[in-house]
């Protein structure tokens, strides 16, 4: 088990392999909550406990291994993304089990009839206007729903129990991303975690007692720290032999792209549930907890919970949505007994928080960008870097809390759609694409079409027209007459262009060694390129798309005679080919790209080089232990990185995936220095493996080169977007104008925002 | 897989001298005449036994293109062994040579044990370069060398463990420090143990002179 832990098993590859198809599940929750709802029809596969509020579902032995069941359901676990009562959202957070994999699930409670526009959060009145605007409610939902994360894919849970209050877990992805703190409003965090460990391997970390480490087998001695806890746990519901069985792939490419509102519509179908006050809950365990271990985000909701608890009664339906009402209103008196501990522990315990963090607004500070400059507790310990946590806490916060105007706020102009397991929406296709045109074929809002694109990127058949504009070849404001018109009168320059070196004669070529020899290293290169793809198949040139490539790129280095050829050109080029399936589109697009990646392949290395400080220096932003480390082996020229950035991690991914990144990298839509944060997000994702095998330099290399094929493009572009839009002007500033890929100026009409 | 020594090789040379064809031919005994061209630097491996000991080559396999000149230069560090490849049917590739040593003296430890190789000797009716230009230039160098064919597999084999030998040759008279990691030298836990490995057993060590033809 464990597949996003590449140490202890036998080799790398089949591990990342595994993580990376754990991955996979974002998007598909909604199909399998129809297979759920089967399971959880079934009375004999759902065992209820009696007088708890938890309903387990028992694998029956006999069962289809295939079906969905859901082993644990919480209601009322909320996400906080601001201060204030107002902003929460309330849903349901669900373990499922597949096979042997286990999945979690939290979606927001809907609001009635679910519509696109819909107000999705209930509002209790007075409250209301505080709130920006319905719109904004729904924004947060989409933006923290978690669609089905593999229990793979996470690294640690920190299970928080203030001594009064609501108990909340943070979890940390093997990314080093985090999802936000989620709220147990009706006590179970105890039962989460059990349920859990029933299915996975959880280890309470030695370093502290309230993070308990997914999957994590590395250490025995860790691992005999879990004993004794979790007592209270309901009996394995799976034989022990099936925590060995690897992570299956479970889901395939096509299942991507459906509504993800079946979610929500299972949600209101299903059955109420019934909630009670939790049994197992143990407030002496919330006053046991030692403050030495709070931390500063502990500490700081803490302080939040001080300043809200004479709103809270008032905010307490708010919390249920439309959830079905539960029988019994236990589960409020529960919540109330709650508030009034609060309110008399109040005196107490406001001293502490008081002392280290002031209870305004969290804002992103300079010293919670730079973690390498604060060294609190939990930047420390070793499961995942909580600066993130704590980022997109603020980022959230102060994004709702400005009401989404039009604020130079990274939430307000890109909805983060990727961020926090939303799935990628389907491509673009035909049909939409003419959506964007106006009467005469002008793209009427490039910026809006960039965007969609970098979301959800486009269908095949649209793709040789729109990567035209995206590689600047065609202006988005140019007509259909305009660019007949440009296509014919470029079409006739390119055929001037190669005509140049092919009517070199014999005679000539002898006294022109610079031709023979870029022509003969041209040579060489096609007939290795993509030859493994049916499209350049074949042996030495006898392929007539290999000639192709050879014409482009000779013509090419006539065309730009200064830069030559160089290698990585047909790596460039290929893909490109590949789709215009036409030679002189091809020229011009490819000739488009090296326009903003000729840097790449100057000679000095410059374009390279500048490219390789920005990433340096986006991971010192991102991840200071990591760049602390990689300063300590001396590998901070990120010459690890260097092939994923020549070709644009070209070699990094399959073929397809390729071109899918491509188009998203390429529509530069929420930095044209996007596929930086990519690096960024494989670093995060390997940081842990990283630094605790000590990898130096030669190791990383091979680490970092063998990572190719075994990355998942989805929840690298996800992590990448949530990455760049939590480092924000920050991250811009890392990187110093002229970087490839900017654009000339000249080029860049059409794509300032 | 237990070993008694690993030694860090690099693979240099102009583009298209047939430096991945060789790795290939002697990590998995194949001639590929179609690969990607190589980006960056791609890695090999195998054991081999010297004097009964199971050793691990770890290669590395560069890019060739001068561009890259700047980044390959750190592959060189730790490097225990070099092959510097030239194309007997290319004379350029032979003419580069003094630059690549250039390379290889200046950014690789003193020790490093380079072997020059003049590939594609089963091109022999294609030959830009004689034999004897390319022992002149090893000796004059200091260089071991060998003519080679990655496509037939001719002293593929001998080119690489005739280096492992050297180096080998080198611990035993103590010139390395095999405890610093900087000479391109691991030392494993398998020391000793003859049979571990996926070796092909005692390879001949003597070099084969001429080529094919």
């Amino acid at each position: 088990m464990g597949g996003g832990k590449g140490g202890e098993r036998g080799t790398t590859y089949s591990n990342m392999e595994h993580a990376d198809a754990a991955d996979d599940v974002d998007y598909p929750a909604g199909a399998r909550q129809q297979e759920m709802r089967r399971s959880v029809a079934s009375p004999s596969s759902i065992k209820e406990k009696s007088g708890g509020s938890t309903r387990v579902v028992e694998l029956d032995p006999s069962g289809v291994m295939d079906d969905y069941e859901v082993v644990f359901v919480k209601d009322n676990v909320s996400v906080h993304p601001t201060q204030n009562a107002v902003g929460r959202i309330s849903g349901r957070l669900r373990l499922i089990k597949q096979g042997a994999s286990l999945f979690m699930t939290w979606i927001p409670y809907a609001h009635g009839g679910v519509t696109r526009e819909g107000p999705n959060v209930v509002i209790k009145g007075g409250l209301r206007n505080r709130m920006g605007s319905n719109r904004a409610a729904e924004r947060d939902r989409n933006l923290y729903t978690i669609r089905a994360v593999s229990l793979s894919e996470m690294r640690s849970i920190r299970r928080h129990t203030p001594p009064f209050g609501w108990q909340y877990i943070i979890i940390v992805l093997t990314s080093g991303l985090a999802f936000p703190p989620l709220y147990f409003h009706n006590g179970g965090v105890k039962e989460f975690l059990a349920t859990i460990r029933n299915h996975a391997i959880l280890v309470r970390s030695a370093e502290d007692a309230n993070v308990y480490l997914v999957n994590d087998i590395q250490d025995p001695l860790q691992r005999s720290l879990t004993s004794l806890e979790l007592t209270e746990s309901p009996a394995p519901a799976v034989p022990a032999s099936s925590q060995e069985a690897p992570w299956p792939v479970i889901l395939k490419e096509e299942q991507v792209g459906r509504s993800p509102t079946v979610a929500d519509s299972y949600y209101r179908q299903e059955q109420s549930s019934r909630k009670t006050k939790d049994p197992a809950r143990d407030l002496s365990m919330h006053v046991l907890e030692k403050f030495s271990l709070v931390t500063k985000f502990a500490r700081e909701t803490t302080a939040q919970l001080f300043g809200e608890s004479r709103m809270f009664l008032d905010g307490l339906d708010m919390d249920r949505g439309p959830a079905p009402r539960p029988p019994q209103e236990a589960s409020v008196h529960a919540d109330v007994k709650i508030v009034e501990n609060a309110k008399e522990a109040q005196p107490v315990l406001a001293i502490k928080p008081a002392d280290e963090q002031p209870t305004s607004p969290p804002k992103p500070t300079e010293e919670e960008l730079n973690a390498d400059e604060q060294a609190d507790e939990e930047a420390t310990t070793n499961v995942g870097t909580f600066e993130l946590v704590d980022g997109t806490q603020v980022l959230s916060s102060s994004a709702s809390s400005l009401d989404f105007g039009d604020f130079d706020n990274p939430l307000t102009d890109n909805s983060p759609a990727l961020v926090w397991g939303r799935a990628r929406p389907p491509p673009l296709g035909s049909e939409e694409w003419r959506s964007f045109l106006d009467s005469e074929g002008r793209v009427v809002d490039p910026k809006a079409l960039r965007k969609r694109i970098f979301h959800g990127g486009v269908e095949p058949e649209v793709r040789h027209v729109i990567w035209k504009f995206l590689l600047g070849y065609h202006q988005f404001d140019s007509t259909y007459a305009e660019r007949e018109f440009l296509m014919a009168s470029k079409k006739e320059e390119y055929e001037i262009l190669k005509a140049q070196w092919q009517t070199v004669s014999p005679e000539q070529a002898k006294r022109f060694a610079k031709y023979r020899e870029r022509k003969h290293r041209v040579e060489k290169d096609v007939v290795r390129t993509d030859r493994t793809l049916p499209y350049y198949a074949g042996e030495g040139d006898d392929n007539p798309n290999i000639t192709l490539l050879r014409d482009i790129l000779v013509t090419y280095s006539f065309y730009n005679f200064d830069l030559g050829y160089c290698q990585g050109m047909s790596d460039l080029l290929s893909p490109i080919l590949f789709v215009m399936e036409n030679e002189s589109e091809a020229f011009w697009c490819f000739a488009a790209l090296m326009e903003r990646l000729a840097p790449n392949f100057h000679r000095d290395q410059n374009g390279m080089h500048s490219q390789l400080l920005a990433l340096s220096k986006l991971v010192q932003l991102l991840d200071g232990p990591l760049h602390d480390y990689f300063k300590q082996v001396d590998c901070l020229n990120y010459f690890f990185c260097f092939r994923w950035i020549l070709i644009q991690f070209k070699r990094e991914f399959e073929f397809e995936n390729v071109i899918k990144l491509w188009e998203v990298l390429w529509s530069h839509s929420l930095s044209e220095h996007f596929h930086l944060y990519m690096c960024v997000a494989l670093l995060k994702r390997h940081r842990r493996r990283i630094m605790d095998e000590q990898m130096e330099f030669d190791t990383l290399l091979k680490f970092i080169n063998e990572l190719s094929g075994h990355i998942n493009l989805e929840s690298t572009l996800r992590d990448a977007e949530a990455l760049c839009l939590f480092a924000g002007e920050r991250g811009a500033a890392c990187i110093p104008p002229g970087t490839p890929p900017a654009l000339s100026e000249e080029a860049a009409e059409g794509w300032s925002d | 897989m237990s070993y008694a020594y690993l030694f860090k090789y690099i693979i240099i040379g102009d583009t298209g001298v047939g430096k991945s064809c060789l790795l290939l031919q002697f990590t998995d005994k194949r001639f590929q005449p179609v690969h990607d061209l190589t980006i960056g630097v791609e890695f090999g491996a195998r054991m081999i036994t010297i004097d009964s000991k199971p050793i691990k080559l770890q290669i590395w396999d560069t890019a060739g293109q001068e561009s890259f000149r700047s980044i390959t230069r750190s592959y060189y560090r730790g490097a225990a062994g070099a092959l510097l490849v030239y194309d007997i049917t290319r004379r350029e590739t032979f003419n580069h040579l003094a630059s690549w040593l250039e390379d290889a003296r200046q950014h690789a430890n003193s020790n490093m044990t380079i072997m020059l190789i003049g590939n594609k000797c089963d091109l022999a009716h294609r030959r830009a370069v004689s034999t004897e230009e390319g022992e002149q230039f090893a000796k004059e160098n200091g260089l071991v060398f060998m003519e080679t064919s990655a496509k037939t597999a001719f002293n593929v084999e001998e080119a690489f463990i005739n280096t492992a030998a050297k180096i080998y040759q080198k611990i035993e008279e103590g010139i390395f420090d095999v405890s610093n990691e900087s000479y391109g030298i691991k030392v494993g836990y398998g020391g000793g143990a003859g049979t571990a490995g996926a070796g092909r057993g005692d390879a001949s060590l003597a070099p084969k002179g001429g080529c094919c033809g």
